[in-house]
């Protein structure tokens, strides 16, 4: 087959009209008379006259005004995925984000409590209890010690329990905030502020701001990929990788880990490469007459989701395809070709950073352990989870590191709050499984690579691992410091909706921690 | 003069001087029995705090009187001047009633100072006026002038004494802490949150560590403002001075050191301090604490006291620039009609590194086997310009050796997965700026080790599945910074 009559078309041969007036504005503009240029006129060189003072003393009409101007992220509607530099130099380029939906316990994994260990199955004080609330201890709960040994580990001497031997060995690669808190309470909307920095529906998720400020280089993939171990989705559903209030064409594009990455990207049978080209091409000429008729700028960013799916069938198919990996890869990830996986995806989000992908997003299940059943229990389906996530992660972070992809891409390890120090007592009863309850007050994420310090724990919790004594992190914070490192003032990076510059940060003062930049 | 006209004159003179003996009563107490900066918790106390209270009464009776003036000069309102003397008389008892409650306030609620002896004077001289203003306005109308210059005097002491009276309760910068910047510089209005006036040296222990923890916790009650107690805690002097009890530090005994003693009473006693605050925090006691015992001196060095615990740092800010794109625009005039030819050429791989930086970033590993040694020659113009270049998985062969050797300015190069081999890299010599170089997966071999050892400032160098491998053979240098 020649190449000719399936290449995509150029965009040049697209008629984008912007800007020219309607038949409306030219019939408002012929009905002008000599009378409205003066009257008009009068009141525009006062406005003009105001406009210039007020542009001078813009920090005292609203000192935030400044801060919230807008940088310009205009684009060619035909390319609207096209890159742009970031506002300030950037260490990192692209993000890995592993979700661990359920929210894991820090207790068991990162967080060192001799003193908790000592209470262990003693009743709860009822000063930890007062004016709490809880998802479902009921009472006066017992104190729950870790239920594994902790040890000193690597250069930096940072704790880490004896469930993830593998992630231990890059801990010095690692930076700890054991002092995230949250507001939120439920796994839905806790996700949603921890994915769209806003607990309730409706807001831009993380991947999809930064593909809004930062583009991709890749245009033949997606810049947003969100990656599902398979399992449950997470509870906060597609809403986690919505576009929100932003264009469509920002929100992150799910792919699934076995067969097609993407259903129907294939030609169904009978269909050849060169018909869906023609297809298309008949779909774009429609899409373009409904374009210079109507304007809408969303018609032409479906023309290029059109040509971009086009472009996909290609480039998606072997970004995803792991079979392409040597055997001694797969022994490191412990990814199996064909199974839906952590492990797989972790390798996948390895090509797909080579790739140019700006924001890749896994989430992995189950991590929810109030102890209600054995799949939930953190003696049993606690383990397994452990397992699961352990070699991957590990693997993932030595495979960036070996390939120098570590320097400029931020990988985000956490859930989205964190596990009562008390054992779940569901009723008031002894559960037959151990487990631990939600809290918000205090829970750990790490971060690696792209400009994080590294080998440091930033923060710290109560001898009982349950409030936070110094150097609270809110999930804004984290944010402004994320978007910090990928070269953003998270003021900055705004989109006008609702009469409010939006921002991943929302409205709250939000802080960079300065502490854990390199 | 007739017997009824007599007898009025002789019932104002009274009540004239019905008003004016309060007045100099408060004159008397005000010069006599001034505020000393001791509290005291009585009956003086208590009615003082009535003083913010009752003090806005007169304040706007008193600025009525020249708007009633003026508005009854048109026949429309001339009603209006009939009621001035009354109004005049209101405004001078009520001046009266808040200046005594006012010296009570400042006399038992622990005030001294500049501050508070200004503003009670203000507030004496004010009634005084008031006084005058009605005598003038009610009994003398024939000096009108007199009575003019008195109205205009009158009120800017309304103005000035009020200003001092808000500075001892919001603050002496209360007007304009929170000034924007613009109109801060507009009017050059000195921004002086940050800047103390006489910082202690920060070489010496008391001025790294304990005068931050007064400035932060004590000085609103005793310092420049108020001082409380007779104590002021803004100096080494005043604190060493003590307060009307003695001494608050004795040298070398933690116990002996009333201070020490306050700070670590419980919230609710009698004599804790910070009064209504919430306690210091653990580490600042135990700072207050060992100083104390290391002598308290203020000649100490900040690093003299080995266990003292480590300074709470103030929590790191992150500033961020403003870009003025005219400036970019300039840095960039240069090279931006080579750049915007290339990025029409070849969409997506070349971009400047940030929005305010005429640095360029190539990547051209995304285009992969599209990407070859002709390719690359087209960026020559922007060589120098490149800081960060990503040839990963392209074509490129040996020839583009001179190309990548040009890129002077390089701080990554990443050459993974390519077929270049130890000839480019033996010629990479001339890349002083390279931080990070990335030959993953090439063929590249130990002998081009010494070569790469040389580059001054390279930190990583990815050197996995490649013909280099971990031993002996690396260059000392690189050990630390070789990556596989």
């Amino acid at each position: 087959m020649s190449d000719s009559p399936i290449r995509p078309r150029s965009p040049v041969d697209l008629d984008v009209k912007s800007g020219s007036p309607t038949e409306v504005e030219l019939a408002l503009l012929q009905a002008q008379t000599r009378r409205h240029f003066f009257r008009n006129l009068g009141a525009g060189l006062g406005t003009v006259f105001l406009g210039t003072l007020a542009s001078k003393l813009v920090p005292f009409a609203n000192a935030a005004g400044a801060e919230t101007a807008a940088l310009d992220f205009s684009r060619d509607p035909r390319t609207p995925l096209s890159p742009l530099p970031p506002q300030f130099p950037a260490k990192a380029r692209r993000v890995i984000y592993l979700h661990m939906a359920g929210a894991p316990s820090q207790l068991e994994l990162f967080e060192h409590k001799p003193e908790l260990k000592r209470f262990d199955g003693q009743d709860c004080p009822a000063s930890l209890l007062a004016g709490k609330r809880f998802a479902f201890i009921s009472g006066v709960p017992k104190l729950l010690g870790s239920q594994y040994p902790f040890h000193q580990t690597g250069q930096s001497g940072q704790w880490i329990s004896d469930r993830l031997p593998h992630i231990e060995k890059q801990l010095d690669d690692i930076c700890f905030i054991k002092s995230m808190r949250t507001d939120q309470f439920n796994h839905a909307p806790a996700q949603l502020l921890v994915q769209t920095g806003n607990p309730r529906l409706g807001y831009a998720s993380f991947g999809s701001w930064l593909v809004y400020g930062l583009g991709t280089e890749n245009q033949n993939l997606p810049g947003f990929i969100v990656l599902l171990s398979g399992g449950k989705t997470p509870d906060g559903g597609k809403q986690l990788w919505s576009s929100g209030f932003l264009p469509s064409v920002y929100q992150g594009v799910q792919c699934r880990s076995h067969g097609e990455p993407v259903l129907y990207l294939d030609n169904p049978q009978r269909v050849s490469r060169a018909l869906r080209r023609s297809m298309l091409d008949t779909i774009d000429d429609i899409n373009q007459q409904t374009y210079a008729a109507f304007g809408n700028p969303e018609t032409v960013t479906r023309i290029a989701q059109y040509e971009m799916a086009f472009r996909m069938q290609m480039d998606a198919t072997d970004a995803m395809d792991i079979r392409k990996e040597p055997d001694w890869v797969h022994a490191q990830y412990g990814s199996k070709p064909g199974e839906a996986s952590f492990a797989n995806n972790c390798l996948v989000a390895r090509r797909l950073a080579e790739r140019g992908v700006r924001f890749i997003q896994l989430y992995h299940w189950g991590w929810d352990s109030h102890g209600a059943d054995a799949k939930e229990a953190l003696n049993i389906g606690f383990n397994d989870r452990c397992r699961e996530v352990d070699q991957p992660t590990a693997a993932l972070l030595a495979d960036l590191s070996s390939r120098g992809l570590l320097e400029d891409t931020l990988v985000v390890w956490g859930g989205e709050f964190g596990r009562t120090p008390m054992r779940e007592n569901r009723g008031g009863q002894v559960m037959k499984y151990v487990g631990r309850d939600h809290n918000p007050g205090a829970f750990t994420i790490w971060l690696a690579g792209g400009g994080v310090r590294s080998g440091i724990t930033y923060g710290e919790t109560d001898d009982m691992g349950y409030e936070i004594v110094k150097d609270p992190v809110e999930i804004r914070d984290l944010h402004a410091t994320l978007l910090h490192l990928l070269g953003f003032d998270h003021h900055k990076l705004n989109f006008r909706f609702q009469g409010l510059e939006q921002k991943l940060t929302s409205v709250k003062p939000a802080r960079v921690v300065a502490e854990i930049l390199a | 003069m007739t017997a009824s006209n007599r007898g009025a004159v002789l019932s104002t003179a009274r009540l004239g001087f019905a008003m004016l003996a309060p007045v100099l009563v408060v004159v008397m107490l005000v010069a006599f029995v001034p505020p000393d900066g001791n509290e005291r918790a009585d009956w003086f106390q208590f009615i003082g705090r009535f003083h913010p209270l009752l003090v806005h009464f007169p304040i706007a009776f008193f600025l009525l009187v020249p708007i009633l003036e003026v508005a009854g000069r048109s026949a429309r309102f001339a009603y209006l001047r009939l009621s001035v003397s009354f109004v005049l008389a209101l405004a001078t008892v009520g001046a009266t009633a808040a200046a005594i409650l006012g010296w009570c306030l400042g006399r038992s609620g622990g005030y001294s100072g500049r501050l508070i002896t200004q503003h009670m004077w203000g507030g004496v001289v004010l009634c005084l006026v008031c006084w005058g203003c009605w005598l003038l306005g009610t009994r003398l109308r024939s000096l009108g002038l007199a009575y003019a210059i008195a109205l205009a005097l009158g009120a800017g002491l309304v103005a000035w004494t009020g200003y001092r009276g808000a500075q001892l309760s919001l603050g002496s910068n209360h007007l304009t802490e929170e000034m924007p910047r613009g109109l801060r510089t507009l009017l050059g209005v000195r921004d002086n949150r940050d800047a103390s006036a006489s910082l202690p040296d920060p070489t010496t222990f008391y001025g790294a560590r304990i005068q931050p923890i007064f400035s932060a916790r004590c000085i609103s009650c005793h310092g420049a403002e108020k001082h409380k107690g007779d104590l002021r805690l803004d100096s080494y002097r005043g604190l060493m001075g003590g307060g009307k009890d003695g001494p608050v530090i004795q040298i070398g005994s933690i116990q002996g050191s009333d201070l020490f003693r306050r700070i670590t009473l419980a919230a609710g006693h009698d004599d804790f301090m910070p009064r209504g605050k919430s306690p210091l925090a653990a580490d600042e006691v135990k700072t207050i604490e060992l100083w104390i015992g290391a002598g308290a001196s203020d000649t100490l060095a900040a690093n003299a006291i080995k266990n003292a615990p480590s300074a709470s740092i103030a929590p790191a800010e992150v500033k961020f620039e403003e870009i003025d794109p005219a400036a970019v625009a300039k840095l960039r005039a240069t090279i931006a009609p080579a750049v915007a030819q290339l990025q029409k050429q070849f969409p997506n791989i070349l971009d400047y590194d940030s929005r305010g930086s005429a640095d360029l970033r190539l990547n051209a590993s995304i285009l992969g086997g599209k990407f070859g040694d002709r390719e690359l020659e087209a960026f020559d113009l922007v060589s120098e310009h490149i800081v960060v270049a990503d040839l990963s998985r392209t074509a490129i062969t040996d020839q583009s050796a001179v190309a990548i050797a040009a890129m002077k300015r390089l701080h990554v190069l990443r050459l993974m997965d390519t077929h270049l081999t130890d000839s480019t890299f033996l010629r990479l010599h001339t890349l002083n700026e390279l931080e990070s170089l990335n030959v993953y997966g090439t063929p590249v071999t130990p002998a081009v080790l010494p070569t790469i050892a040389k580059l001054p400032k390279l930190s990583h160098f990815y050197a996995g599945q490649t013909g280099i491998v971990p031993g002996k053979a690396l260059p000392e240098n690189l050990v630390s910074k070789v990556v596989f």
